[in-house]
């Protein structure tokens, strides 16, 4: 090792604090927590599925080597944190002491393991494929080692989209979806009741990772204070939002805006915004004529009133952001490409399209009736579209038929699509989406290959950052695809609820019921 | 009578070969599949293939038909997709809510709506018979998924009578289970009870015309024993034959009333899947539930032939 790069500074700041005693923390617990969810997780194997459904019981029960934070960068979670050596090919992790919820110590075998099985079944395989080997020199220590470097690969096994869980060794043969659930997180799993419900239970047993003061995003020290919790699967929103009301559940995924706003003066319920949720965007197929050309592309760039689209799509939870990672974030771009952003001039558009030698070509927007943000934001742009004069028609599926559609070269010209965890995570799943064999335009964009090679292989940030910087910038000049603006979405408790802080899932640790 | 529900189970037979293979083709007509459930939105195609040939979709049709039926004749409805669970058992887990949800929707239509009509037929032309046919009509009216939402506001939210919804089991706790059953039982009903209503008081009118009603009258018999023996029993021969068609309007309306109530059940089971395209599990449930209706349909038309001999001698 020629170079030592703790990843874990928040984690050694509060070790400082006299908190750093790993062991057993046994706490008084009480209570049932109900929380509410509109879809049923369609596995509960964390590793192999991306399902926000199944993350937001999955998160509760598994754990990851490193985890993110509450401003999504990765912190150490069950590693102690990582050693990486200078040439970005070797990762060496000391483990924490953990224990699964069958009772088993967790070893470098379990660690080893579940990363092999991740590469093999897991939602995000892509992340392991530089992986050459992994080394397991003593119980508490793993090392991986890379082909090539993947600077993106700390934050690819601490991503929740599909969560590098670590699980027993002895279910790390198992097919997908065909495990025992059994993780180290602070909750265990009880029963998964379909189209009813799944009941966790506090993990008595549970070893809190004792160098965080408190909760962390998804890492931190996470305190079980409610004996269980009923995670129950409700598909009507008025029928969430009545339960909400009446008491019969405590904790609401999202809760509609109007509903929102209705209750908000209600003492007995409280409302949670949480701003930024997703990008909104219109996706483009360059492979179907006209969109071929990025003058008409541009054209509907330009023809486009992005806050109207956002406000009628969201209910009026929105902000009107042009990049395309997070402000704040690292890998945020400043001004880069907002000139072109939201323009909203018709007579430029009319231009270009004059310029693009468009032949009242029919062009088919996709959307879909099962969300609800990409059938207003599909039928309003085509509205806007009409407008100057383009031969507009709406396709409007359900999701799984949208979705399929999308994946063939034609059919489709633009499809309305809600970023989430991709912007969550950093540039990689979004950089990524736009470019590899088969990006979400049809169309390889050399440009952005290139900033994709750069953003996964170089190994100074400033360098990545660049890159990402000269992805915007392409997005822009190309037109490669619209985004519109950031969602938001609200979550919503009951007043008894206590200690509760929004992020991405709902987190039933560090909560109590008054 | 033995012979005769034999000649009319050997017809359902075809209408389920038909079912089966329309099942079992209409998956192969809609777009989608269940690897884009799974994968999710920005899966790539790489991801999307490789998902495929694991959870087995890239097999041929023809291999997948000769499976169906292959597995059909053995009784086995496949596996669930999503899952991990037999779709025979699946189904099986859930057709008791669907049942009691259907039956009791059934049973409360039937009493309420027979009641409101034979007081609209006795009552013809006056208030009675207006409030009766109008209360009737507007439970035909309304559609069940906003009465739904409608009766969680005033009979959960405001009154705190009812749960929002979700399921206990009976064996658990019975009164729970009635609770949990009441609101989207009593939705379900509200429209069949109108079309119940109608039809007895259509056919209360026609009985109560005939001659030996009036003789009855005109022996002195009282008015109730006229109504409620003689001329109730003959004009319920029509609404048994409307119950066995409102049973599987019902058993198609619980679908909408399980996803209202969170209540899992065939119907929600089915819904999810389509959603979702597990396969397997559209397949089986609508098999099942075809194969419910035949039988429902079945039972009303030998309940028919018991209640009127003319029809299994076909003297009619």
């Amino acid at each position: 090792m020629l170079k030592r790069r703790e990843l874990g500074l928040a984690a050694g700041a509060a070790a400082l604090t006299g908190l750093a005693k790993p062991g057993l923390v046994r706490a008084q617990a009480r209570g049932t927590v109900v929380m509410a969810q509109q879809a049923q997780p369609p596995s509960l194997d964390a590793q192999v599925t991306t399902a926000q459904a199944s993350r937001n019981i999955n998160l509760h029960v598994y754990e990851t080597l490193f985890a993110r934070d509450e401003a999504a960068n990765p912190q150490p979670d069950l590693a102690e944190g990582v050693d990486i050596s200078s040439d970005g090919l070797t990762y060496r992790f000391a483990l924490r002491d953990a224990r699964f919820h069958n009772g088993k110590r967790m070893t470098s075998a379990d660690v080893k393991a579940s990363l092999e099985r991740y590469g093999r079944v897991g939602g995000s395989a892509f992340i392991m494929r530089p992986v050459d080997r992994i080394e397991t020199p003593d119980a508490r220590t793993v090392v991986v080692r890379l082909k090539e470097p993947s600077p993106g690969f700390i934050a690819g096994i601490s991503s929740p989209r599909a969560p590098c869980a670590i699980i027993p060794e002895e279910e790390a043969g198992k097919e997908a979806s065909r495990i025992e659930i059994i993780g180290t997180g602070p909750f265990r799993f009880v029963e998964y009741r379909p189209d009813s419900h799944v009941k966790l239970t506090r993990f008595g047993d549970y070893v809190q990772n004792t160098k965080y003061e408190g909760m962390d995003g998804f890492a931190g020290r996470k305190v079980a204070n409610v004996e269980d919790i009923m995670i129950r699967f409700v598909p009507e929103a008025g029928a969430r939002t009545a339960g909400l009301q009446t008491g019969e559940m405590h904790i609401l995924e999202a809760i509609a805006v109007p509903a929102a706003q209705r209750l908000r003066s209600d003492s007995n319920l409280q409302m949670h915004e949480m701003m930024p949720w997703a990008f909104q965007t219109l996706m483009m197929n360059h492979v179907m004529p006209p969109m071929d050309n990025p003058v008409f592309r541009r054209a509907m760039q330009a023809a486009l009133d992005l806050e109207e689209i956002m406000a009628i799509s969201t209910d009026g939870l929105y902000r009107m952001t042009h990049g395309w990672q997070h402000p704040g974030t690292t890998y945020f771009a400043g001004d880069v490409g907002k000139q072109l952003y939201n323009v909203n001039n018709k007579d430029r558009a009319r231009a270009l399209l004059r310029e693009a030698n468009y032949r009242n070509e029919e062009i088919i927007l996709l959307g879909d009736s099962s969300f609800s943000n990409h059938q207003a934001a599909i039928i309003t742009a085509a509205e806007q579209l009409r407008s100057v004069g383009i031969n507009v028609r709406t396709v409007i599926t359900d999701w799984p038929t949208a979705f399929s559609q999308r994946t063939q070269r034609t059919g489709w010209h633009m499809w309305a699509l809600m970023l989430g965890i991709e912007p969550y995570e950093g540039p990689y799943g979004v950089v990524g989406f736009f470019s590899g064999h088969a990006p979400v335009q049809h169309a390889r964009d050399e440009v952005i290959e290139d900033c994709q090679r750069r953003l996964t292989t170089s190994l100074a940030e400033a360098d990545r950052k660049k890159a990402v910087a000269d992805f915007q910038a392409r997005m822009y000049d190309q037109a490669i695809a619209i985004k519109c603006g950031d969602v938001g979405i609200v979550q919503a408790t009951r007043a008894q609820v206590r200690g509760y802080k929004p992020y991405r899932i709902p987190r039933m640790w560090g909560i109590t019921l008054a | 009578m033995l012979k005769y529900a034999a000649g009319r189970l050997l017809t359902a037979l075809p209408v389920l070969l038909i079912v089966s293979a329309l099942s079992f083709g209409i998956v192969w007509i809609v777009p989608g599949d269940v690897a884009a459930e799974m994968a999710g939105p920005t899966a790539t195609a790489e991801e999307l293939a490789r998902l495929r040939e694991r959870l087995g979709l890239t097999r041929p049709w023809h291999e997948q038909l000769v499976g169906w039926y292959g597995a059909l004749l053995r009784g086995d409805l496949g596996e669930s997709i999503l899952l991990r669970q037999g779709v025979a058992e699946a189904i099986i887990e859930r057709l008791p809510v669907t049942l009691a949800l259907t039956f009791l929707a059934l049973a409360i239509a039937f009493v309420i709506g027979t009641t409101l009509g034979v007081i609209a037929a006795v009552r013809a032309g006056k208030g009675a018979d207006r409030v009766a046919m109008g209360t009737a009509l507007i439970g035909f009216s309304l559609p069940d998924f906003w009465l739904g939402l409608v009766f969680v506001y005033v009979f959960a939210v405001l009154l705190g009578w009812l749960p929002t919804g979700g399921y206990v089991e009976f064996t658990t706790d019975p009164l729970g289970w009635a609770r949990s059953m009441l609101l989207p039982a009593g939705t379900l009903a509200l429209s069949q009870m109108g079309l119940f209503a109608r039809m007895t008081r259509a056919a209360m009118l026609e009985v109560l015309r005939q001659d030996y009603v009036r003789t009855a009258r005109a022996k002195g018999m009282p008015g109730w024993i006229v109504v409620g023996k003689h001329a109730l029993r003959n004009a319920l021969i029509p609404v048994v034959t409307v119950a066995g068609i409102a049973c599987g309007v019902l058993l198609g309306g619980a679908v909408v009333i399980e996803s209202v109530f969170s209540l899992p059940g065939v119907g929600r089971l089915i819904v999810g899947a389509i959603q979702r395209r597990d396969y397997p599990v559209i397949q089986g449930g609508l098999l099942l539930t075809a194969t419910i209706f035949v039988l429902v349909n079945l039972l009303v038309d030998l309940l028919y032939a018991a209640l009127d001999p003319r029809i299994r001698h076909g003297r009619r």
